[in-house]
C-alpha cells in the first residue's frame, strides 16, 4: 500500500475510459472518461439524474458498464463488486443507507470485510484513526445513538479503515452544518495532501466544488461536458456548463446551490413573492394563524423526545422555512403534522381549532397537507394505481354511501394528472412506475386537491433535478399565493432563503431561532445551525412570537 | 413491524422528462399473459409429475391414483355434489382470509376458528329448539361470533400488546381443539346423552334434529346443501367490496403501507381490527356450515371435525391471492382433491397422498408470480430507478 | 388448598418432573436455537414444525433402515436440511411469501410423512440413557441434566456454539447486520440473500437434529402428531426470549416444563384434566409472550424480504 501510495504522480490513480453504461433505453452514461489523480481532489459536477453516481457505482463495482476500460494505478482492470474496488484501494463515503443502527461503530466498520475476526484490533484501529483525524469517534457506541454529523464520520471511518488510496464522496454535506462541512473539508485535505491519496468528491453545489476541490469534471445527461482546473473556474462558468442552458444565478441559485448569491436576493428583498415580506408582527395580533404549535413535545417512533418544546405560528399566505440539520426533529415535526405522531404536551392549532395530531387523519381532516420527506414511507402507496394515489386522502369525494365508481375515479385522476403535468401511462399504471419528480407531483396533486389551510412540505425538492425543483417551487410560490400557509421544512439552506418569508432554526426539538428573511444575516444563521446561542435564541423566539 | 427510521428515497432522482417514453417498450401483453400462463402450466404439471415419483417409489401405480382422484371428484355419479359440498366452507374461509390480508393482518389459526363456529353452533342446534329455520339463522350467526371471538383475541392482543397474530393465531388452534375436545366430554356441553343400546359411549354431540339442518339440492343425483347459493353470493359480494367500497379501499391502503394510511385518516386498530373479526366470523360460519350441511360428520360434531378444513381454505385464499374468482375456482379444485381421495383405498396407495399432492401443487403455485413480480420490477427499476 | 400446596410440594420435590421438564425443553431449545439465528437474519419461519417433524419421521426411517441411532440422528439432520432448502430459495431467492411458503411446507412434510410412515412403517425404538457420573447424583436435577438418553446432550454444546456464532464471528455479524439493515448490509457488500438462506439452513440443521432427538431420544417411535405444534412454541419461545441466546433458553425451559406437565403430573400421582394439560402450554405460552415480550429489540427487517433497489 505505502509504495503504491508514493508512486510517481504522472500515472493517474484511476483512469476511466469512454465508459459506457445504459439501462433499457436509457443511457445513464455516454462513452465517459475520467481520470483521477494522487494528491488532488477532484469535483464531479452534475445535476442529479446527469449519471455522476452511475459513473461512481461503476468504479465501486455496484453496477458493470456496458463498455469502456478501468485502469487503477495503470493497471487494466475489472471491478466486479465492491469487494473487488477495495481490494485495489477504492473505498467510498456512502450519502445514505450503509449502517446498521443496533450494531456499535466498530462493528459497522467492519462489516463486509474478510478475513479473520478480531473485535479488538477492530476496536483499535477505528480509535487510532479516529484520533488521525480528528474524528472523535467512540469506537464502542450504538450507531442508533449517533447524530447524523457523528454517522457520517462513522462512514468515513469505514472507508479509510481499509486504507483506500482512492476516495469517493457522495454529496458528503447534505448532512452536515456549515461548521461540520468545514471540518470534512480539512479531513479531505489531509488525506490527499499528506497521504497522497485521490479523492473524487459528487456534487451538485457549485459553492462545495469551488471551495473544495482542485479540478472538476462536469456531466450533463449521462457525459461529460467540461474538465477543467478549478482554479480556473467561477459560478457562471460552472451553472451553464451544468445546467446545459444560459441560467440565472439568481433566480435558480438555490438549485445551484449558491448560497451567497441566494442570500443576497434575500437580503435585497428582490426575490420576494410578495412585494414587500409580510410582517408577523403587524397583525399577529388580529389574525388567527393557519397552523400554530405551541410548546409541543413528542417522542418519535423509537422512544427518544424528537420535538422538545417547539413553538411556530404559519399564516395565510405566509412561506415559513425551518432551518436545520438533518436529524434536529424534523423528520418528527413532519410526522406529528401527518397525525403520525401524537403530541405528549402543547397544542397544535389549525385556523384557531385545537387538534389532536395522533389521532388518524386528524391533521388532514383539519386542513393540513403534507409532502413528505419520503414518499414511499407515508405519502402514497406504491402498488395501487396512480389513480388511487390521487384520492388516498379524500375518496370520499368520489363516493356516495361508501361506495365509489372507478370510471369516475379514473376521469377525475386523468384530469389531475393533466393539470399537473404527470408523466405516466395512465390513471391505472402502478405508481412504482413513476419516476421520483412525476411520483412527488402526483402527491402534491392529491394535496391540493383537498382545498387545504396550511402545506407542510418537508425536503420537497430532494432528488429532484433542476427542472423539477423549479417546477416544485413555482408551485410552492403559488400555493402561498392563494392564501396557504406553507411550512417549509428543508435541510437545503438555499431552498429555504429563496422561498420563505420567515426563517426558523430547528435545533435538538425546538425552535432556537426565527427572523425575517430580509434581515437573515448568513453568518448569524450557520452559528444558529450548529445550535450556538440557542439558550438566547429561545428568548428572541419568544420575543418574535 | 414499519421500521420508524426515514428511509431516504431509494429511487433516487428524477431522469428526463422523456424518460418514460424512451423507457423500453415493454412486450406485448397477449405475449405475457401466455408466459404467464405457460409458466402456471409448467409448475402445477412439474408439481403432478413429482408426486407421481412418490407414488411411483412407493410401489403404487400412478395412473391408478390419478384416475381414482378424477372418478371420486368428478367423474363416478353424484361426486360433483360431494365436491360442492367440500368446497363451500373451503370457500367461505379463504374469502375471510383474503379480507385480513388485504387489512395486512396475518390469520393463520382459520383450523381453531372453524371448530370454535362449529362446535358452538352444534350447542346451538341441539339446544335450542323452536322452529327449524330460526334455529338454522341462529346457529349461523353464534357460528360466526365464536369464530369472530376466537380471531378477536389474537387481534386484542396484537393491537394492546403487540403480540405477533401469526403466532397467536396459530397457538389458538390447539386451544381450540382441547377445548371443544373437553366440550364434547361434558353432559351439560356437548356430549350426547347416553343411550342404552349402546355399549360403548362416544365422544360425539347429538345430531342435529331434522328440521335445523339446511336443506340439500339435488341435480341429477349430486347433490349439495344449499348454502352453495349463500356462498356465491358471498363471493359476489366480496368482489365488491374489494372493487368498489371506500372501506376495500381503505382496508387496501392500510395493507399495503400503514403509514400513509394512518395518515388518510384509517385507524390501523379499527380497521385491522375489523378484518380480523371479519375474518374470524367467515371461519366460524364456515363450521357452522359445514354442521348443518350434513358433508362432514352427519350433522353430529366430532373431535377433529374441522378436518383441516380451516387450513385448506387458508391455503385457497393463498393460492387464489386473494381475488374472490379465483378463491371459487381453487376451492374447488382442493375439494376435488379431498373428494377424490375417497376413491384412493382401491389403488392400494394410502389416501394422504391428496394432501401431498395438495401441498405440491401449493408450492409450485408460489412460484410463477414470485417470478413475474420480480422479472416486473427489474424491469422498472432498470427504466427508471437505476440512474444517478 | 391445603392439598393444593401440598400437591405442589410434591411436584416440585419429585426428581421425574425435572427430567421430563427438560426433556421437552431440549426438544424446543434444539428448534429454537437454529429459529434464533434465522430471525436474526430476518426470516419468521413458520416452517420450523415441518422441519422438527421431518427430521423425526428421517430419525425413524434412518434408524429403521440402518439400526443406528448415530445414523438416524444424520438422516433427521439432512432431512431438517432439505425441507429448510426449500423455504430458504423459495422466500429468500424468488421473494415469496415466508408465511406462505411455512404454511405449504409444514401441510407438505405432514403429507409425506404420514404418507410414508402408513406405507413403510419404519421400526425405532428410543436410545439408552447414558448416566454422567457424578453429575448426575446432585439431587433433584442431576438425573435431569445427566441422566437422559444420549441424544439430548447434543443440545448442551449447541447453546454456546450459537452464541459464538451469532455474536463472535464475522458470519454472525453479517446476519445480525441482514436482519437489521438489510439495505445497508447491501451496500456494505453483504450479499443479503444468501445470508438469510444460510442462517434457514441452520435452522433446518438443528431443528432437524431436534426432530431426530424427538423420536429417538425421546419418544421411540413416530406418530404424525408427534411434533404437535412445539416447532411454533419453539418460535414463541424466540419471541418470549427478545432474541438473546439467553432469552430464548430461558424460554424453552419455561415452555418445555408446562409441556412435561402433561406426562410427570400423572406419574407423580396428581389426575388432571388431560384437556387443560395439553392446552397449558400454548395458553401459558400466549399469556407469557403477552406479559414479558416487548418487541423492541425486534430484527428490524424481521418477515420482509429484500430485493434489491426496492424500499
Amino acid at each position: 500500500m505505502a509504495d503504491r501510495r508514493t508512486a510517481g504522480t504522472d500515472v493517474p490513480a484511476v483512469q476511466l475510459t469512454s465508459i459506457s453504461k445504459s439501462f433499457g433505453a436509457i443511457v445513464a452514461c455516454d462513452r465517459v472518461d475520467l481520470t483521477l489523480h494522487r494528491g488532488r481532489i477532484h469535483g464531479i459536477l452534475g445535476e442529479n439524474g446527469a449519471g455522476k453516481s452511475t459513473l461512481m457505482k461503476v468504479l465501486i463495482g455496484l453496477v458493470l458498464p456496458d463498455r469502456g476500460t478501468i485502469d487503477v494505478d495503470g493497471e487494466r482492470c475489472q471491478i466486479r463488486d465492491p469487494q473487488d474496488a477495495a481490494g485495489r484501494g477504492i473505498g467510498m463515503v456512502h450519502q445514505h443507507f450503509s449502517l446498521v443502527e443496533p450494531l456499535t461503530v466498530w462493528e459497522n466498520v467492519m462489516l463486509g470485510d474478510t478475513g479473520p475476526f478480531d473485535a479488538t484490533a477492530a476496536r483499535r484501529r477505528v480509535a487510532e484513526i479516529s484520533e488521525r483525524y480528528g474524528l472523535g469517534v467512540d469506537p464502542g457506541a450504538k450507531v442508533g445513538d449517533l447524530s447524523a454529523g457523528v454517522r457520517q464520520r462513522v462512514e468515513i471511518i469505514k472507508c479509510l479503515r481499509r486504507d483506500p488510496s482512492i476516495l469517493i464522496f457522495d454529496e458528503p454535506t447534505s448532512v452536515l452544518t456549515p461548521g461540520e462541512s468545514e471540518r470534512l473539508f480539512d479531513v479531505l485535505r489531509l488525506a490527499v495532501r499528506e497521504e497522497n491519496r485521490a479523492v473524487a468528491l459528487v456534487s451538485h453545489k457549485l459553492d462545495e466544488i469551488l471551495h473544495a476541490t482542485d479540478e472538476v469534471t462536469i456531466m450533463r445527461a449521462g457525459a461529460v461536458v467540461k474538465r477543467m482546473e478549478t482554479a480556473d473556474a467561477d459560478a457562471p462558468l460552472l451553472a451553464r456548463a451544468m445546467v446545459g442552458r444560459e441560467v440565472s444565478l439568481r433566480s435558480e441559485a438555490s438549485a445551484l446551490g449558491l448560497i451567497e448569491t441566494v442570500a443576497e436576493s434575500a437580503a435585497d428583498g428582490e426575490d420576494s413573492h410578495h412585494g414587500e415580506p409580510e410582517g408577523v408582527e403587524d397583525d399577529s395580533g388580529t389574525r388567527v394563524p393557519a397552523l400554530r404549535l405551541r410548546d409541543v413535545v413528542a417522542r418519535g417512533l423509537d422512544g427518544r423526545v424528537s420535538l422538545d418544546g417547539l413553538s411556530i405560528d404559519v399564516f395565510d399566505s405566509q412561506i415559513v422555512g425551518v432551518a436545520g440539520v438533518e436529524g434536529n426533529g424534523q423528520t418528527a415535526l413532519t410526522d406529528l403534522l401527518s397525525s403520525l405522531l401524537s403530541a405528549e404536551a402543547g397544542v397544535v392549532e389549525v385556523d384557531g381549532v385545537e387538534v389532536q395530531p395522533g389521532r388518524p387523519g386528524a391533521m388532514a381532516g383539519a386542513g393540513v397537507a403534507v409532502i413528505p420527506e419520503d414518499r414511499h414511507a407515508s405519502g402514497c402507496v406504491l402498488d395501487m394505481t396512480v389513480a388511487e394515489n390521487l384520492f388516498l386522502v379524500d375518496i370520499e369525494r368520489i363516493s356516495n354511501r361508501g361506495i365509489y365508481d372507478p370510471a369516475v375515479m379514473r376521469r377525475d385522476a386523468a384530469r389531475l394528472i393533466e393539470d399537473f403535468e404527470i408523466q405516466t401511462a395512465g390513471p391505472d399504471a402502478p405508481f412504482w412506475s413513476l419516476s421520483g419528480g412525476n411520483q412527488q407531483r402526483v402527491v402534491l396533486a392529491r394535496e391540493l386537491s383537498y382545498s387545504p389551510k396550511v402545506l407542510v412540505a418537508a425536503q420537497p425538492t430532494r432528488g429532484l433535478d433542476v427542472g423539477a425543483i423549479e417546477w416544485m417551487t413555482d408551485r410552492l410560490r403559488e400555493v402561498a399565493d392563494s392564501g396557504v400557509g406553507v411550512l417549509l421544512i428543508s435541510s437545503e439552506l438555499e431552498e429555504i432563503l429563496q422561498l420563505s418569508d420567515r426563517v426558523a432554526v430547528l435545533f435538538r426539538g425546538r425552535i432556537i431561532g426565527e427572523m425575517d428573511r430580509a434581515d437573515v444575516d448568513l453568518e448569524e444563521l450557520g452559528l444558529l445551525l450548529g445550535g450556538a446561542g440557542a439558550a438566547d435564541a429561545a428568548q428572541e423566539a419568544g420575543v418574535s412570537a | 413491524m414499519s421500521s420508524q427510521q426515514p428511509q431516504p428515497a431509494a429511487e433516487g432522482p428524477e431522469t428526463a422528462p422523456t424518460a418514460s417514453a424512451a423507457a423500453p417498450p415493454a412486450p406485448s401483453r397477449l405475449r405475457e399473459a401466455g408466459e404467464a400462463a405457460a409458466m402456471y402450466l409448467g409448475c402445477i404439471v412439474a408439481a403432478l409429475i413429482v408426486s407421481a415419483v412418490i407414488v411411483w417409489a412407493t410401489g403404487g401405480s400412478w395412473q391408478a391414483v390419478f384416475s381414482a382422484l378424477l372418478d371420486g371428484s368428478l367423474r363416478a355419479p353424484g361426486r360433483w355434489g360431494e365436491t360442492i359440498g367440500i368446497a363451500i366452507p373451503l370457500v367461505v374461509v379463504a374469502l375471510g382470509t383474503a379480507i385480513n390480508g388485504r387489512a395486512g393482518v396475518v390469520n393463520i389459526g382459520q383450523e381453531g376458528q372453524v371448530m370454535m363456529g362449529s362446535a358452538f353452533a352444534a350447542y346451538v342446534g341441539v339446544n335450542m329448539g323452536g322452529p327449524g329455520p330460526v334455529v338454522i339463522v341462529c346457529l349461523l350467526i353464534v357460528g360466526a361470533l365464536a369464530g369472530a371471538m376466537w380471531a378477536g383475541i389474537a387481534s386484542w392482543l396484537l393491537y394492546w400488546r403487540r403480540v405477533p397474530e401469526v403466532l397467536t393465531t396459530l397457538l389458538l388452534i390447539t386451544v381450540a381443539s382441547q377445548a371443544t375436545g373437553y366440550a364434547l366430554k361434558v353432559d351439560w356441553l356437548l356430549l350426547a346423552p347416553f343411550r342404552e343400546d349402546r355399549s360403548v359411549r362416544n365422544q360425539v354431540s347429538d345430531q342435529l334434529p331434522g328440521g335445523v339442518r339446511l336443506p340439500r339440492i339435488d341435480i341429477w343425483g349430486n347433490d349439495f346443501p344449499i348454502s352453495a347459493i349463500a356462498v356465491v353470493l358471498m363471493a359476489v359480494i366480496v368482489f365488491l367490496l374489494f372493487r368498489r367500497s371506500v372501506w376495500g379501499f381503505r382496508l387496501r391502503m392500510l395493507g399495503r403501507n400503514p403509514r400513509t394510511a394512518q395518515r388518510a385518516g384509517v385507524s390501523t386498530v379499527k380497521y385491522g381490527t375489523t378484518a380480523m373479526l371479519i375474518s374470524g366470523a367467515c371461519a366460524g360460519v364456515a363450521g357452522a356450515m359445514m354442521l348443518s350441511g350434513g358433508d362432514f360428520g352427519n350433522y353430529r360434531f366430532t373431535p377433529g371435525f374441522a378436518n383441516n378444513i380451516g387450513w385448506e381454505g387458508l391455503l385457497v385464499a393463498l393460492v387464489a391471492r386473494s381475488h374472490p374468482v379465483g378463491i371459487v375456482i381453487v376451492a374447488f379444485s382442493f375439494a376435488g382433491l379431498r373428494a377424490g381421495s375417497g376413491f384412493l383405498a382401491a389403488t392400494g396407495v394410502e389416501r394422504e397422498i391428496s394432501q401431498v399432492v395438495l401441498a405440491l401443487l401449493v408450492l409450485a403455485l408460489l412460484v410463477p408470480p414470485a417470478i413475474l413480480f420480480i422479472r416486473q420490477r427489474r424491469r422498472a427499476l432498470s427504466a427508471t430507478r437505476d440512474r444517478t | 388448598m391445603g392439598g393444593f400446596l401440598s400437591a405442589i410440594g410434591d411436584v416440585v420435590t419429585n426428581d421425574v418432573t425435572y427430567s421430563g421438564a427438560m426433556r421437552f425443553a431440549a426438544l424446543l431449545a434444539f428448534a429454537a436455537i437454529g429459529e434464533t439465528i434465522a430471525e436474526k437474519a430476518g426470516t419468521l419461519n413458520i416452517s420450523l414444525e415441518g422441519m422438527v417433524l421431518g427430521g423425526a419421521f428421517a430419525g425413524a426411517l434412518g434408524m429403521h433402515l440402518t439400526e443406528s441411532v448415530t445414523l438416524g440422528l444424520v438422516f433427521a439432520t439432512a432431512v431438517g436440511v432439505v425441507v429448510a432448502s426449500v423455504q430458504a430459495n423459495m422466500s429468500h431467492r424468488l421473494t415469496a411469501n415466508q408465511f406462505v411458503v411455512g404454511l405449504a411446507l409444514n401441510t407438505l412434510v405432514l403429507g409425506i410423512a404420514s404418507f410414508l410412515n402408513t406405507s413403510i412403517q419404519p421400526v425405532s425404538k428410543a436410545a439408552h440413557r447414558f448416566e454422567i457420573k457424578p453429575l448426575s447424583e446432585i439431587p433433584l436435577v442431576g438425573d435431569a441434566f445427566f441422566n437422559q438418553p444420549w441424544p439430548l446432550y447434543l443440545v448442551y454444546p449447541m447453546i454456546p456454539a450459537a452464541w459464538w456464532l451469532l455474536y463472535r464471528t464475522r458470519w454472525g455479524l453479517e446476519v445480525r447486520a441482514v436482519g437489521e439493515n438489510p439495505q445497508a448490509a447491501d451496500v456494505s457488500g453483504i450479499d443479503v440473500n444468501k445470508r438469510r438462506r444460510q442462517s434457514v439452513y441452520i435452522a433446518g440443521l438443528t431443528s432437524g437434529l431436534g426432530g431426530g432427538y424427538l423420536v429417538l431420544g425421546q419418544i421411540g417411535r413416530f406418530e404424525d402428531a408427534i411434533v404437535g405444534g412445539q416447532g411454533f412454541i419453539a418460535i414463541a419461545a424466540v419471541i418470549f426470549g427478545g432474541w438473546t441466546m439467553r432469552g430464548v433458553i430461558g424460554g424453552c425451559v419455561l415452555f418445555g416444563t408446562v409441556n412435561s406437565f402433561r406426562l410427570t403430573l400423572p406419574t407423580v400421582g396428581h389426575e388432571l384434566n388431560s384437556e387443560l394439560l395439553s392446552a397449558a402450554p400454548f395458553v401459558v405460552t400466549i399469556v407469557t409472550v403477552t406479559f414479558f415480550a416487548y418487541r423492541t429489540r425486534e430484527p428490524r427487517a424481521l418477515a420482509q424480504p429484500f430485493v434489491r433497489g426496492l424500499t
